[in-house]
């Protein structure tokens, strides 16, 4: 049986695989190749996808909790998809879709978003340290105390976000729309604001004012 | 911010110096609860302070006027601005001989404001805040006295405990210029001997933060508590944010003591994280090591320091004020981080303190914390005082010579890559955390994570 095969560990090439709705929990599948598999619904609770190649993959509604994802998730369909508690440090998810998901705890440092669409995404309290955030759709997403310092967000579309206690350290947010955005008591030193779009923001207690 | 307000005031001296302020969100409760802990305090603490308090309107000072009755009998004095709003120079407590009450105009800027100061020589804090005005609240105009929302900041520095309270008697020079020359003299007289008495543990007044924080967590769920209020998360998390802010307020209060070492906190905690990626350690893993690295001076085991370079005085009121490990227990979710440091005076040959573990008996986390913080002080030591600019590389020899004995030696490799990578450039970002925005430090999700991880990666 394939799954069988996966968990043994031994072979790695598996592009295109469908696997919905079957579980993998606690696995060693670093560099797997599941490049374009169907995983919706796939549960891979606490299982190492590291160095994985998961590019457009399907994982609609996949349990992905506590795993270490730090893969290629370039394009990949996360819709849904449980990521709390994953490890997506330096991650590529270039183009990834990830409405809906969950991501309470998981850590994003470094990763790579641009062109992802995250729209309406809680990610209070999420680490988002040095991410590739550039042109990415924030529209009305909580960020509240999430840890953005350091992260390039050029063109993102930040409006109508929840940035309250965000620390924004040396951000990158030039030409970002912080339309109606909510910066209260954020930390803004040393980011960069020129040409961002700041009406209707509430921006008390921010370097800006001060 | 309002201009002209102490916050405001504080803020501008404040804005453009390496340390702005470090402001926050808070609710009405937690404000509550921090300021209740802050002024019980006093009745535990070894010397009589000087408080000034500034209520938002009248009858806040009333409900906590029986209250500042029994403070005012373990107080030198106690100030508090409000504006004239229903009798309270009726209320007994007003009668004190050491209770002085300013009737402030409602024009007054600072008749907006929420604070409390507290300065004695062995007891400094304070809260600085202000409601969010009709404006900033927007659309979301509290509809709820819970739902009250305050920014601002608190903390236990002296110095800007000092400097506050400077800016609030400068202010009622305006309004009653005698008692403010009698509390500026009262506050020269303390500051004079402030650092010549032991500080009062941190640890008690922090665990009575914390403590008094929970309790008002419980108090929101209690089904008398207004039941149409749906934001009772909101409110947990800022409870707990704040019950974080009191343990990283506590560390950078421990830091900033250290004249000749006041990084040590962020450098530890920076080198920490560096050191779990060269290690491959899991991503929870890291943070937990990083909050570690963040808090290592608060769980110091009570010996003596061989840090030569504090003032003979410093080292004394150190080492019998420590804050010990055990009292990061009182936030559950700081447990694990609680196992790390109190065995971080372990040694790898089993001489270390306090079990003599040895080996991988202890807890990886705690090998890191151990060899980092004793790194970070060499480096330091290195770089004030030694004419060469190899400090990295000297300190790591120093280390290098107790591997085995005192040091984990896989540990010292991981370690030399890491001086390595900071002798190429790579710097340590002295990366001051934001201490309001705990939430992203907290784990609160940590149920099978408290067990503490001794295998080897």
């Amino acid at each position: 049986m394939i799954l069988d095969t996966i968990r043994a560990g031994k072979e790695k090439h598996f592009p295109g695989v469908d696997l919905e709705d079957e579980e993998l929990t606690d696995c060693q599948l670093e560099k797997i190749n599941l490049a374009g598999a169907n995983l919706a619904g796939t549960d891979f609770s606490g299982s190492n996808l590291k160095g994985a190649r998961l590019d457009g993959a399907n994982l609609l509604g996949a349990d992905l909790k506590m795993t270490d994802l730090r893969a290629n998730l370039l394009g990949a369909n996360l819709m849904q998809a449980d990521l709390s508690n994953a490890d997506l440090r330096g991650s590529n998810l270039r183009g990834a879709n990830l409405m809906g998901a969950k991501l309470a705890q998981a850590s994003l440092s470094g990763a790579f978003l641009s062109g992802a669409n995250l729209t309406g995404v809680n990610l209070k309290g999420v680490d988002l340290r040095g991410t590739d955030l550039r042109g990415v759709n924030l529209n009305s997403a909580n960020l509240k105390g999430a840890n953005l310092s350091q992260a390039d967000l050029q063109g993102a579309n930040l409006s109508e976000t929840n940035l309250e206690e965000a620390d924004l350290r040396g951000a990158n947010l030039a030409g970002a729309n912080l339309t109606g955005a909510n910066l209260l008591v954020a930390e803004l030193e040393g980011s960069n604001l020129d040409g961002a779009n700041m009406e209707r923001a509430c921006v008390l207690g921010t370097a800006i004012v001060r | 911010m309002l201009e002209g307000s102490i916050l405001q005031r504080l803020d501008e001296a404040h804005c453009h110096s390496k340390q702005p302020l470090n402001l926050g969100v808070y609710y009405k409760n937690t404000l509550v609860a921090l300021c209740h802990a802050l002024e019980d305090f006093i009745l535990d603490t070894h010397s009589e302070p000087i408080s000034i308090a500034v209520f938002q309107r009248g009858k806040w000072y009333l409900e906590e006027a029986d209250r500042y009755s029994d403070l005012a009998d373990k107080s030198e004095h106690i100030t508090i601005l409000t504006c004239p709003d229903g009798g309270f120079q009726n209320h007994p407590t007003s009668d004190k001989a050491n209770v002085e009450l300013v009737e402030i105009e409602p024009q007054d800027p600072v008749s907006q404001e929420w604070h409390l100061m507290i300065i004695s020589p062995t007891y400094t804090a304070m809260v600085l805040c202000q409601e969010l005005s009709d404006d900033d609240y927007g659309d979301n105009k509290p509809k709820e006295d819970l739902e009250r929302k305050f920014y601002g900041f608190w903390t236990f520095e002296p110095e800007l405990v000092r400097e506050a309270i400077e800016i609030t008697i400068d202010h009622v020079k305006g309004y009653r210029p005698e008692l403010a020359e009698q509390l500026s003299e009262k506050v020269a007289r303390m500051s004079h001997i402030y650092g010549l008495r032991q500080r009062d543990d941190l640890d008690a007044v922090v665990s009575q933060v914390v403590k008094y924080l929970q309790n008002s967590k419980k108090t929101l769920h209690h089904p008398e508590t207004a039941s149409n209020f749906q934001g009772f998360k909101d409110l947990d998390e800022n409870i707990v944010s704040n019950e974080m802010q009191a343990f990283l307020r506590m560390a950078q209060l421990l830091d900033a003591t250290d004249v000749s070492n006041p990084m040590a906190a962020s450098e530890v905690a920076s080198m920490a994280e560096a050191m779990s990626q060269l290690l491959d350690l899991p991503a929870w893993q890291a943070k937990r090591l990083y909050l570690s690295g963040l808090l290592h001076r608060v769980g110091l085991p009570d010996v003596t320091r061989e840090n030569k370079q504090s003032l003979a005085q410093e080292q004394a009121l150190k080492n019998r004020s420590t804050p010990k490990a055990s009292v990061l227990r009182v936030m559950p979710q700081l447990e694990a981080v609680s196992k790390i440091l109190i065995h971080q005076r372990e040694a790898w040959d089993g001489s270390g303190i306090p079990a003599g573990l040895a080996y991988d008996a202890i807890p990886l986390e705690s090998r890191i914390i151990c060899l980092l913080a004793d790194f970070q002080q060499k480096m330091k030591a290195y770089k004030q005082y030694s004419k060469d600019d190899n400090f990295l590389a000297r300190a790591l020899e120093d280390c290098q010579a107790l591997a085995g004995r005192r040091y984990d030696p896989k540990l010292l490799d991981a370690l030399s890559l890491l001086v390595m990578g900071m002798q190429q450039g790579m710097t340590l970002q002295g990366y001051q955390p934001k201490i309001a925005t705990g939430m992203w430090l907290v784990n609160s999700n940590a149920a099978n994570r408290n067990q503490i991880v001794s295998p080897e990666p």
